[in-house]
């Protein structure tokens, strides 16, 4: 199995390779410098929502910097992801702020309710409407309660089963 | 406090702009950027027969979802209208209601934060650009002058003098081979910390004037705007600002004077580190996200080699207000925690005002109190005895303060400092990375570890690279200094 952040992008999906192309064709666009490397994996990460090794090699190649570089360079910010988010997860912010107004409670009634489903992240900056939970649009929702986030959680993923 | 008379230049640009788009006598604007949307949203239909308008958090962020009225002479904010306040909100559009409210900002650099509605009409028509307008009539010089007579330091929190910074970046020919730039730190990534997003969504407008300052002071002519990736409100504010302003004129010089800057914008992707400012050069250069050695300064050997300008996104909305009579000595608090008003306080330092007087604003009884966490994971515990005494700017880093009621648990939250600290550290040198990891180990026991806690603490802050690990055994220090008792029971399921 290949480490954990060169992980290759889902080759049984069918959009698969029409993807990773709209993502290719995005990075394109931006001008083949080095100081482009950060703006080109940003793109890529929007355009596919996490960045599988074939848009590492692309951005690597487009920019024209050694594919170790990228993975060095890609691996040192905390928003760029590396593995395969798993979709309908939720993040509950452990920041100090929503930790005092009970975060960590709240994580533990949701994780009791949704195993598997929800798990802490560092401070969102949102603070002053803690304790705040994040959906995987990277949505965030303040002021949030374990039944508001259950809610939210379980409304997403109707019809779908966990 | 008195702004600078308009130049005609100025004034000129305010009739041309403010004649298609009137910004309407009565009106209500409707608080959304992050803070109104991350709340309820059924509380955004408002109906009421005056224009409604979307506005950013005016710094209460306690009080959305919130909506202010405004009528001549009268500012009234409606706090929490998922609260059923919709017929107070009414009667006071109606004119029925004498009680003006706003909260703080009346001046200085969060007067228009959050109340206005985004366009260059309504910000010129509440003073915006009128720094600017000045200081595109007088010599750079003269700006660094009048700059340096106010005593502004950097507030990303390092509090280094601002004209001083200027002046060693001016002092630099503009060379053809290794152009002057200016880089605007909009990274904010420190935990408890939300000023920056603040004033970007609720103002982008006097960031872009503090920039046009800056560039003409120091003579430069380029300049990066680097915002923090998760702070997508902030950068679609900043930008739609950007074209207002250069639809206007006002960035190439044809409007008000002064030299025509070009403003790229790029995203940063998270990580503690980042908003160090030569891990941002780093960034930008696609580089790893790594600090440098200095010297080299960056005002000599900065972006690409080129004399840089590196300055935090408040402390160029502080230079707009330098032409103040009298410039205001303030400072932004971002405020949460255990405390009933939680949001983003300008307070004055002017040797006055107490942590008591801002707890009291924020709606907390000191008593009730037990510390303030001051700065996040590289910050200290300030105790109720300091209440009393009167904030000093050095002593305020970042200003990102959070509320410890009774029952905060002083110990484990000094473990998590610590094991983010860890987790952020980005491995370039030793006494960080290995340091901050080991910090983690002996804060298992820290009374029977104490002494090699001070040791190793001594290690990391003499010989870190960076403020991260520099900084990273402060709550640690003041900690075991201030609550040892918190330390003595044995752990429980905290960890």
């Amino acid at each position: 199995m290949a480490p954990v952040h060169e992980q290759p992008f889902d080759s049984d999906a069918p959009d698969a390779s029409a993807r990773l192309a709209a993502a290719a064709h995005a990075v394109q666009a931006l001008p083949r410098r080095r100081d482009q490397l950060l703006p080109a994996l940003l793109t890529a990460q929007h355009a596919l929502g996490w960045l599988p090794r074939e848009a590492v090699v692309h951005v690597a190649e487009h920019v024209r910097v050694p594919v170790s570089e990228v993975y060095a360079t890609a691996t040192g910010y905390s928003e760029l992801r590396m593995e395969r988010p798993v979709p309908g997860t939720w993040h509950v912010c452990t920041g100090v702020s929503c930790d005092l107004l009970g975060a960590r409670a709240l994580l533990a009634a949701v994780e009791a309710a949704l195993p598997g489903w929800v798990r802490g992240i560092d401070c969102q900056f949102l603070c002053a409407l803690a304790p705040v939970a994040v959906d995987d649009a990277e949505r965030l929702y303040g002021r949030v309660t374990a039944e508001r986030v259950l809610a939210l959680a379980r409304a997403e993923t109707e019809g779908t089963v966990r | 406090m008195i702004g600078p008379a308009p130049t005609p230049a100025l004034a000129r640009l305010r009739a041309q702009i403010a004649g298609p788009h009137a910004v309407p006598e009565v009106r209500v604007l409707r608080h959304r950027g992050t803070c109104g949307d991350a709340v309820d949203a059924s509380a955004r239909s408002i109906t009421v027969d005056v224009p409604v308008v979307d506005a950013a958090c005016d710094g209460a962020c306690w009080a959305a979802p919130a909506a202010t009225v405004v009528r001549p002479g009268h500012r009234h904010r409606f706090a929490r209208l998922d609260r059923g306040v919709a017929g107070a909100l009414a009667a006071c559009v109606r004119g029925e209601c004498d009680e003006p409210q706003a909260g703080s900002g009346e001046h200085g650099l969060t007067a228009r934060l959050g109340r206005n509605d985004g366009t260059l009409a309504d910000v010129l028509a509440q003073g915006g650009y009128a720094a600017y307008a000045l200081a595109a009539t007088l010599p750079p010089a003269r700006i660094i002058e009048v700059l340096r007579a106010t005593g502004l330091s950097g507030r990303g929190g390092a509090h280094f003098p601002v004209a001083t910074k200027w002046g060693l970046v001016a002092a630099h020919e503009a060379a053809l081979a290794a152009p002057k730039i200016l880089v605007v730190n909009a990274e904010e990534g420190e935990p408890g910390v939300f000023k920056d997003r603040h004033l970007l969504e609720g103002d982008p407008h006097r960031l872009i004037e503090g920039i046009l300052i800056a560039c003409r002071a120091a003579g430069v002519r380029e300049v990066v705007v680097y915002i923090n990736g998760q702070a997508r409100h902030a950068r679609t504010a900043f930008e739609r600002a950007l074209a207002d302003a250069r639809d206007a004129g006002i960035v190439d010089g044809s409007a008000l004077g002064g030299e025509s800057v070009a403003i790229e914008v790029r995203s940063g992707a998270g990580g503690y580190v980042c908003g160090e400012e030569s891990v941002i050069l780093n960034s930008i250069e696609g580089e790893r996200p790594v600090p440098r050695y200095k010297p080299p300064f960056a005002t000599d050997f900065g972006l690409s080699g080129r004399p840089t300008l590196i300055n935090n996104v408040e402390t160029l909305c502080a230079v707009t207000t330098i032409f103040d009579t009298p410039p205001p000595p303030t400072k932004l608090l971002p405020l949460s925690g255990d405390v009933p008003r939680p949001g983003l306080y300008e307070v004055p330092v002017d040797g006055a005002m107490t942590w008591a007087g801002v707890l009291a604003m924020a709606g907390a009884s000191p008593a009730r109190v037990q510390a303030l966490l001051l700065g996040g994971p590289s910050g200290r515990f300030v105790l109720p005895e300091e209440f009393d005494r009167p904030l000093e700017m050095r002593a305020l880093g970042a200003g990102g303060t959070v509320v410890l009621g009774a029952s905060a648990d002083i110990a484990r939250i000094t473990r998590d400092l610590a094991a983010y600290n860890a987790r952020e550290s980005c491995g370039e040198c030793t006494p960080c990375r290995e340091g901050t990891q080991r910090l983690v180990q002996l804060l298992d026991d820290p009374l029977a570890n104490r002494d090699r806690i001070a040791a190793l603490i001594e290690v990391m802050t003499e010989a870190s690279l960076c403020a991260l690990g520099g900084m990273a055994g402060r709550p640690v220090t003041s900690a075991l200094a201030s609550f040892p008792q918190a330390f003595e029971m044995p752990e429980g399921s905290a960890r």
